[in-house]
């Protein structure tokens, strides 16, 4: 080891003397040479002056370490500057295996610090290596030796390491004990599905969960899938669990411990609450590891991930171990449910199908999260606080069973819907699934049989590349043979060659959503990062461009919720498709890009614009203002001066019937604005009474007329627009009839197109359009009024598909 | 090492507990406090037998008392340079974690002889010199302690099988 002059001297020093001799052994704290300083110093002369001198003070230089001297890189007299090594010492022990504070190999206290101490000599094995110890930690020069043994071990049988996650990846926990009832009852509609739910009690896990009874499910194809994939993959557990849970769990999955060992790591060794880091288990480099995991975001979307959909077996329990990991983003699913109806709430207010049940959850446990989130995680006080805060949980579901209160919802539910049939139903389809479902507890997961496929391609893919990579190699190592040169080592050779997992899932992933260009809508909530939110990152893996706005380069929309004001734009694109989130996840959780029409959004009829002509320049250029957006306010000045280039750019003409008939069909726009958007869209729309606006609404009402040709199908179309009107107007607290008159009106203006146009309509103010004054209602009002009544009855779905339809020519 | 060490130990009662059976509740508490216990310097392996439990004290103004008891126990010290028998608890690429009773050794790779190679292809993992000597999950040990820590409620210990008659036993 080369000894380096600390930079605390006093430079520049000059050596006077030395006093070892090459071969000397030396200890530490001896002294090694003599050296000179100059400084200034005050002093007294005598007779009460003080002067400043300069003076030479000789000082010893002390080692640090013991060992015995190699090399002096100084000699007698040489003046030093700045902080050099000045010899070569070989130690005896370099400390590179440390356990517990003493060096691993010669036993020596690693804590001892001294005056002449720089650093100690723990630092000198800062890496921990073993799964299940943290108090073993080695230099990084032992970490990489035995690396590159590992990787040399797996290269020649083929295989990667694999990382696995427990709780809701490859099993489901939880501690309610209902489970434990049901699989005792036979007759409990769910015993079916239980059947092969394993059980073990944690009795050393903390301070009031003593003796809880875990009830674990194992995802379904497991045994097959660890079987498989042990093959290709040296597997190794990662959760976030304690460690006696995971080694519970491990011996549910691996009775003999073949697949797993015992390379697990628990939250005990893990080193951090709130993430996960590959580092931790390999720490020199990450090349042949591939991640599966459910959450992205605590490995902190790592490359090496391959995200798998939560299994979610109990519905509602959620990953009990996460109350130590920050807080999941939900994909807004929480406005999935329309708020239940205050006329016919009390039958349709519970639904069970777990999303309802997680965000009621996460409402509980919340505050305690947002405390999970606050810090780091070495803090022990937070370390305590967490610990609470999933001991509170755990408590939680012992007592409140939310399964079974599930269940006894489910049942009522089931109850309900026999005696009261023919209640309509809304539009909801998970609702109506639910009434179809009479045991709450569904086996019939799927991923773990994709994710193999998923598995085998990686590991294809990067053997293959490895193979190539080792051909070119050797071809390379031929010539390198003729030049006479024979390589050092040729194992470093081969490790040199191995392609990285890094560059390979990314080229298998990558070109799967290629080309799709997003905008959400309604599934991130208001305000989140549109383009580092979980699922942005997750979709950006795959080649998926996210994007702000709907332009016309947009390809998809990804729409959480129906009626958003994105959906109503986005149906002005004949290009774009409108899907649910489940398209984007089952696209993701699968590497396919998954044909569109199963997941297409049932566009609400009223919802559905008239389209953008294809060579229009607005499909370029302007992108339509929608009510979600935060930037639209500044972009509005921009965007008027858009139409404004555009009006330069394209004369244009209408007359006054027109002009009316547009004013008409913007005045409606503005009344079927919902009470969820915001005030903002009502004002910015009134801003912009900008011709090109009007033109475009022209072009539009020209695309309509030709599109709709079938006048029959047209009033349909109206009629369910007009039920959909009433139904919510009747929602409506205030202002009722008012708002249906309106609606009336304007959508039967809108069946006479331009044929009749009527002369009043204060179209230049349509700010109030749910206040202005009534009409005579005409005869045509009430046979409109009658189809509207049979398709409220009817239900709205033959009037979407109808629409869909429309759309689709 | 083992030694018979005397000791004082001062339990407070609370008043509840007062009455005819006082003594084995001491004495309850006493061994289940005591045995099994890490000081950072030895563990206590046994309370022997009481010598003197002394008379309590009622503390003023709680009314619990304090008894102090001087007892004797076997405790265990380990030193530098004892042998001692321990049992593998896992092998790793960097060396052999063993348990002697409450003590963790750690044996490092450069204190195993260079004859007895890793061997992580068998299930499970093992060290072995391909004959008669293999050292997996389990296997009972004879080693050297090299050096000792404290620490705050453990001790850890530096191990060696590199000399005569260490090894698998």
């Amino acid at each position: 080891m080369l000894l380096r002059l600390p930079p605390s001297l006093h430079y520049p020093i000059t050596v006077t003397s030395l006093l070892k001799q090459p071969g000397d052994a030396v200890e530490r704290d001896e002294a090694l040479f003599w050296y000179v300083y100059q400084t200034t110093v005050t002093e007294g002369d005598g007779l009460g002056n003080k002067v400043e001198v300069k003076r030479k003070f000789p000082t010893k230089f002390e080692s640090t370490v013991d060992g015995e001297i190699v090399q002096w890189k100084v000699a007698k007299g040489d003046v030093i500057d700045e902080p050099v090594d000045v010899l070569e010492i070989d130690e005896p022990c370099a400390h590179e295996v440390q356990f517990g504070g003493l060096c691993a190999e010669c036993g020596k206290d690693m804590t001892e610090s001294s005056y002449n101490t720089e650093v100690t000599d723990i630092m000198r094995a800062p890496i921990q290596m073993a799964h299940d110890n943290t108090t073993l930690t080695v230099s990084a020069r032992e970490a990489t030796r035995v690396e590159e043994d590992a990787k040399r071990r797996l290269l020649s049988t083929r295989k990667l390491s694999l990382v696995v996650d427990l709780d809701q990846t490859i099993i489901h926990a939880t501690v309610d004990p209902t489970v434990g009832e049901w699989m005792q009852d036979k007759d409990n509609p769910n015993y079916q599905a239980l059947s092969d739910v394993r059980v073990f009690q944690l009795v050393d896990d903390g301070p009031g969960m003593r003796g809880c009874w875990y009830y674990v499910k194992l995802r379904p194809g497991l045994e097959s899938f660890l079987e498989n994939v042990s093959e290709m993959f040296e597997l190794h557990i990662y959760t976030m669990g304690t460690r006696s849970y995971a080694q519970h769990i491990a011996s549910i999955i691996d009775p003999d411990r073949k697949l797993f060992g015992d390379r697990i790591l628990s939250r005990d060794e893990s080193g951090s609450l709130t993430a996960k880091n590959l580092h931790r288990l390999f720490p020199v480099d990450t090349k042949m590891v591939v991640i599966i995991d459910d959450r992205g975001d605590v490995w902190r979307w790592s490359p090496n991930l391959i995200k798998v959909s939560p299994y979610e077996f109990f519905v509602g329990i959620g990953d009990i171990n996460s109350s130590f990991l920050p807080k999941k983003q939900e994909l807004g699913k929480s406005g999935d449910k329309p708020a239940p109806k205050p006329s016919k709430g009390a039958l349709e207010e519970h639904h069970v199908n777990g999303a309802t049940a997680k965000t009621d959850e996460q409402s509980e446990v919340s505050t305690l999260e947002q405390l999970v989130t606050m810090g780091g995680g070495d803090n022990p006080r937070l370390l305590q606080e967490q610990s609470d805060a999933q001991e509170e949980s755990i408590m939680h579901q012992v007592e409140d069973r939310p399964l079974l209160q599930k269940q006894r919802e489910l049942d009522a539910e089931d109850d309900a819907a026999e005696s009261g049939s023919d209640s309509s139903s809304s539009m909801d389809e998970s609702q109506d699934m639910s009434k179809h479902r009479h045991h709450l507890l569904e086996d019939n997961d799927r991923e773990l049989f994709d994710l193999e496929v998923r598995l085998e391609r990686v590991h294809r893919n990067f053997f293959d590349e490895y193979d190539r990579q080792k051909s070119r190699g050797l071809g390379g190592r031929v010539a390198a043979l003729r030049g006479e040169k024979a390589p050092s080592k040729e194992k470093d050779v081969d490790l040199k060659l191995v392609p990285d997992i890094k560059d390979i899932m990314p080229l298998i992933k990558r070109p799967v959503l290629t080309g799709v260009v997003l905008v959400f809508s309604g599934v991130l909530p208001l305000g989140t990062d549109t383009q580092n939110a979980d699922i942005s990152l997750w979709a950006k893996s795959f080649g998926v461009a996210i994007s702000q706005k709907i332009n016309g380069r947009t390809t998809h929309l990804v729409a959480g919720r129906n009626r958003t004001a994105k959906v109503r734009e986005a149906t002005r694109y004949s290009k774009i498709q409108i899907v649910t989130t489940q398209w984007l996840l089952d696209c993701l959780t699968q590497w396919k890009r998954l044909p569109e029409e199963p997941y297409l959004l049932p566009v609400h009829p009223e919802d559905r614009g008239e389209p953008i002509s294809p060579d229009s320049k607005e499909m370029a250029e302007g992108s339509w203002i929608s009510s979600d957006d935060e930037a639209m306010a500044e972009s509005v000045d921009e965007e008027m001066s858009q139409f404004a280039g555009i009006d330069a750019t394209s004369p244009i003409g209408y007359d006054e019937e027109q002009q009316a008939a547009v004013h008409d069909e913007l005045k409606e726009f503005l009344g079927s604005d919902d009470e969820s958007e915001s005030d903002t869209d009502v004002s910015v729309l009134d801003e912009i009474p900008s011709p090109g606006k009007k033109r475009k609404r022209e072009e539009d009402e020209s695309a309509d007329d030709v599109e709709t040709d079938n006048p029959s199908e047209e009033v349909d179309v109206h009629g369910s627009r007009l039920a959909q009107r009433i139904k919510r107007s009747y929602e409506r607290s205030t202002g009722l009839k008012e708002v249906a008159s309106a609606g009336v009106e304007s959508a039967f203006k809108q069946a006479q197109a331009q044929a009749q146009v009527p002369s009043d309509t204060d179209a230049d103010t349509p700010e109030e359009p749910t206040s202005q004054p009534q009409e005579p209602v005409e005869e045509d009002d009430d046979e409109l009024e009658r189809e509207m009544m049979a398709a409220f009855e009817d239900g709205e779905e033959p009037a979407d598909d109808e629409k869909i339809a429309n759309e689709n020519e | 090492m083992f030694f018979l060490k005397e000791e004082i130990k001062v339990i407070t009662l609370h008043p509840s507990y007062f009455g005819p059976n006082m003594r084995e509740y001491l004495i309850n508490r006493l061994n289940e406090e005591e045995e099994g216990r890490c000081t950072g310097d030895h563990f206590v392996i046994c309370v022997m037998d009481m010598v003197d439990i002394g008379e309590g004290r009622v503390l003023p103004g709680l009314g619990q008392a304090e008894y102090t008891i001087k007892y004797r126990a076997i405790i265990w010290k380990p030193f530098r340079g004892e042998t001692v028998d321990a049992i593998v608890t896992s092998v790793k690429p960097t060396g052999i974690f063993t348990l002697a009773g409450p003590l963790s050794v750690f044996i490092a790779r450069k204190n195993i002889p260079s004859d007895i190679k890793w061997e992580p292809n068998t299930v499970p993992p093992q060290y072995t010199d391909h004959a008669d000597q293999v050292i997996e999950k389990g296997t009972s040990l004879r080693l050297k302690i090299l050096g000792v820590k404290p620490d705050v409620a453990a001790i850890n210990a530096i191990g060696t099988i590199k000399e005569d008659y260490l090894g698998p036993l």
